[in-house]
């Protein structure tokens, strides 16, 4: 790679660029991450302890969140919730990721990504909380439905986890629907002509043609769809109640309100891991390699 | 069963732009017909309205005398061979095969013997397991072959089929395709701009051009009496000579060709005195040397400019004026004195040319 840096911009540069890389990856990336990895499984202590004969290394903050019901209960729902949003989401970007690779004219398609991406141009906070002014109990959406006559008294979006739901769709749906549209894009349209000229319905030829082809796009659009859900922290913190507190909340509160920094630490790490976990599990199940993704 | 295609009137508008002009074609029951013609022609926006990805702008498509229109393509009793074949990559080779079948509900047993069947049909035996990127080019057409017939259609639409294979491989192909079509005795419709390949399967082939069905007859027909000046020159390689109409008498037409003075063909279609027209002459019915004078009752002297040996025939580039004519010769009329820059006596019989005025039904 040095070398090819070097024949395009001197040796100097080649060096310049390849620092700047080394420095993001190592001080901005790695080292903060085995700060976090290190701090979880230290104990919390005042500040002039640290270093002191107190300062060993264990396995307790980890124990922590199995001997609280509560805590395990929300990171069980949190886990639940981030399945439901990212087969929500799939449910939704399928049909439109379809109808812009294989049904709208260029131009067509090309407006409809353009409506998708304009709303991403707005931060996600406003955007959240544009989606607490639709739901609210006396907002628009209750008023149309109630106008419209298919509720004859509002709906509570706001509590429960409807309201989270819904905003995490809205919020991920891109990152579904690309992966899924590329995917489908690069799949012969005779491909879906041959199937339907041996007689399969549309049905048929999704799942056995188009579907089995976009997989790897699926799967990439699914776990990330996942772990932004999962790792969501503005959307259930502005759309959710206390009711549908979401596991990020609690890493947040032993951070900021309980001081916790180990605790905190030790409560991402276990997030993270089983998030891992679990996506190893769901691509094993579903036979997506690695180098599916990748492709 | 009458597996017949009527193209009743059909027109295919898109936009202002007339894919295909209003014909009206039978296709009879357990016929091999070709449409023939340059890509962008509309041969293949006529399959698809065969097939139903496309509805006609006017007119139907009448299978077996069922009209058509609204039929979804996944209920058409047609079944399609793709340029590209679209086997399914992910699918097993029986896999393919059975896919129609299985569309239809059919019992996994019932499946496994029509492909085991029609593995055997196209000479595969035993592949089934196998994964569609083990296969050969010549074995994936097979393939698509068997998935195309599995279905049992009335009506094989072929969509260029062969022009992915190399040149020993098409040939073999032709026979094998004709070999299933008797075999099945299924109504065949093929897709082609090689002539070669429309001419030596088909019963019957459709000539088309801008859209435009030119000429439908038999491949002998179409060779010697093109209807057209595109079918003329289209189909099989042909001498146009330009001139101008000086005598009709009966079907005999004389034309004044700058530089050959009157030659005299068949006149095809309506001819009159002083029109603009092209004479039309095969290069394998130009005779050379001493067989021009012996039955010719046309003769000239050319130059020849270039001489190509192609095997079992030679091809003579030659020039008179600033007209070249083409002269094809067996391999065994090759004599010594035939080298480029030698003058070269040239002749052919006036019937064997054809007569075609200019600018009709281009």
């Amino acid at each position: 790679m040095f070398s090819q840096l070097k024949a395009r911009f001197g040796g100097g540069m080649a060096l310049g660029i390849l620092a700047m890389i080394a420095l993001w990856l190592l001080v901005l990336v790695i080292l903060p991450q085995f700060l976090m990895v290190d701090y979880s499984f230290r104990p919390n202590l005042l500040p002039k302890e640290v270093g002191g004969p107190k300062d060993t290394y264990s396995l307790i903050n980890y124990e922590t969140l199995f001997g609280n019901q509560i805590h395990l209960a929300i990171f069980a729902k949190t886990i639940w919730s981030s399945v439901l949003v990212t087969l929500l989401t799939l449910l939704v970007s399928y049909p439109l990721a379809f109808y812009l690779a294989k049904v709208a004219t260029p131009r067509q398609a090309a407006l409809c990504i353009l409506l998708l991406i304009i709303p991403f141009w707005i931060n996600e906070i406003l955007r959240t909380f544009s989606w607490y002014i639709i739901l609210a109990y006396k907002g628009p959406l209750n008023a149309l439905l109630l106008a419209l006559g298919f509720i004859d008294r509002p709906i509570r979006f706001l509590s429960g986890d409807t309201g989270v739901m819904i905003g995490m769709v809205y919020a991920y749906i891109l990152f579904m629907i690309f992966p899924i549209y590329n995917a489908i894009e690069s799949l012969d349209m005779n491909q879906i002509k041959a199937a339907r000229n041996l007689g399969a319905g549309w049905i048929r030829t999704h799942y056995r043609v188009i579907i089995p082809h976009a997989k790897p796009g699926i799967a990439t659009g699914c776990i990330m769809t996942f772990m932004l859900a999962a790792g969501s922290y503005a959307v259930p913190a502005l759309l959710g109640s206390p009711g549908s507190r979401w596991f990020t909340q609690i890493i947040y509160n032993w951070f900021f309100e309980g001081g916790n920094w180990n605790q905190g630490a030790a409560y991402a790490f276990l997030l993270l891991i089983i998030c891992i976990g679990f996506i190893a599990l769901v691509m094993r199940v579903f036979k997506v390699g690695l180098g599916d993704i990748a492709r | 069963m009458d597996s017949s295609v009527h193209l009743d009137n059909v027109v295919m508008n898109f936009g202002d732009f007339t894919a295909v002009q209003k014909t009206d074609l039978k296709i009879e029951s357990g016929e091999f017909f070709s449409f023939l013609g340059p890509s962008g022609c509309g041969k293949t926006t006529i399959l698809n309205m065969i097939s139903g990805f496309l509805d006609p702008s006017e007119g139907d498509v009448r299978i077996g005398g069922k009209a058509m229109r609204g039929v979804p393509a996944n209920k058409r009793p047609t079944s399609m061979i793709f340029q590209n074949l679209a086997l399914f990559p992910l699918m097993t080779v029986a896999e393919n095969i059975e896919f129609g079948l299985e569309v239809r509900g059919v019992s996994k047993a019932e499946r496994k013997k029509t492909s085991d069947r029609l593995l055997e049909l196209v000479a595969l035996d035993g592949s089934g397991t196998k994964q569609v990127s083990e296969l050969s080019g010549g074995q994936k057409q097979r393939i698509a072959i068997a998935r195309a017939l599995a279905v049992e259609p009335q009506v094989l639409l072929l969509d260029e089929p062969l022009s992915a294979l190399d040149l020993k491989l098409r040939q073999h192909m032709r026979t094998e395709l004709k070999e299933i079509q008797r075999k099945t005795g299924i109504t065949f419709i093929y897709i082609t701009h090689d002539q070669g390949e429309a001419l030596t399967m088909s019963d019957r082939v459709g000539v088309m051009s801008a859209g435009k069905l030119q000429q439908v007859a038999d491949p002998i027909t179409l060779y010697r009496e093109p209807k057209t000046e595109f079918v003329a020159s289209f189909v099989g390689e042909n001498n146009a000579i330009a001139g101008s109409v000086e005598g009709v008498e009966g079907n005999n037409v004389t034309v004044n060709c700058a530089g050959l003075g009157l030659l005299t063909g068949r006149g095809i279609g309506a001819i009159t005195k002083g029109q603009q027209a092209n004479l039309f002459i095969r290069p394998e019915l130009i005779r050379v040397g001493q067989a021009a004078d012996a039955g010719c009752d046309v003769r000239f002297e050319a130059n020849i400019t270039e001489i190509n040996f192609e095997g079992s025939y030679l091809t003579l580039n030659t020039q008179i004026g600033a007209q070249n004519i083409a002269v094809q010769i067996g391999a065994e009329q090759y004599t010594a004195d035939l080298v480029a820059g030698a003058k070269v006596k040239l002749g052919f019989i006036s019937q064997d040319a054809v007569v075609i005025a200019r600018g009709e039904n281009v």
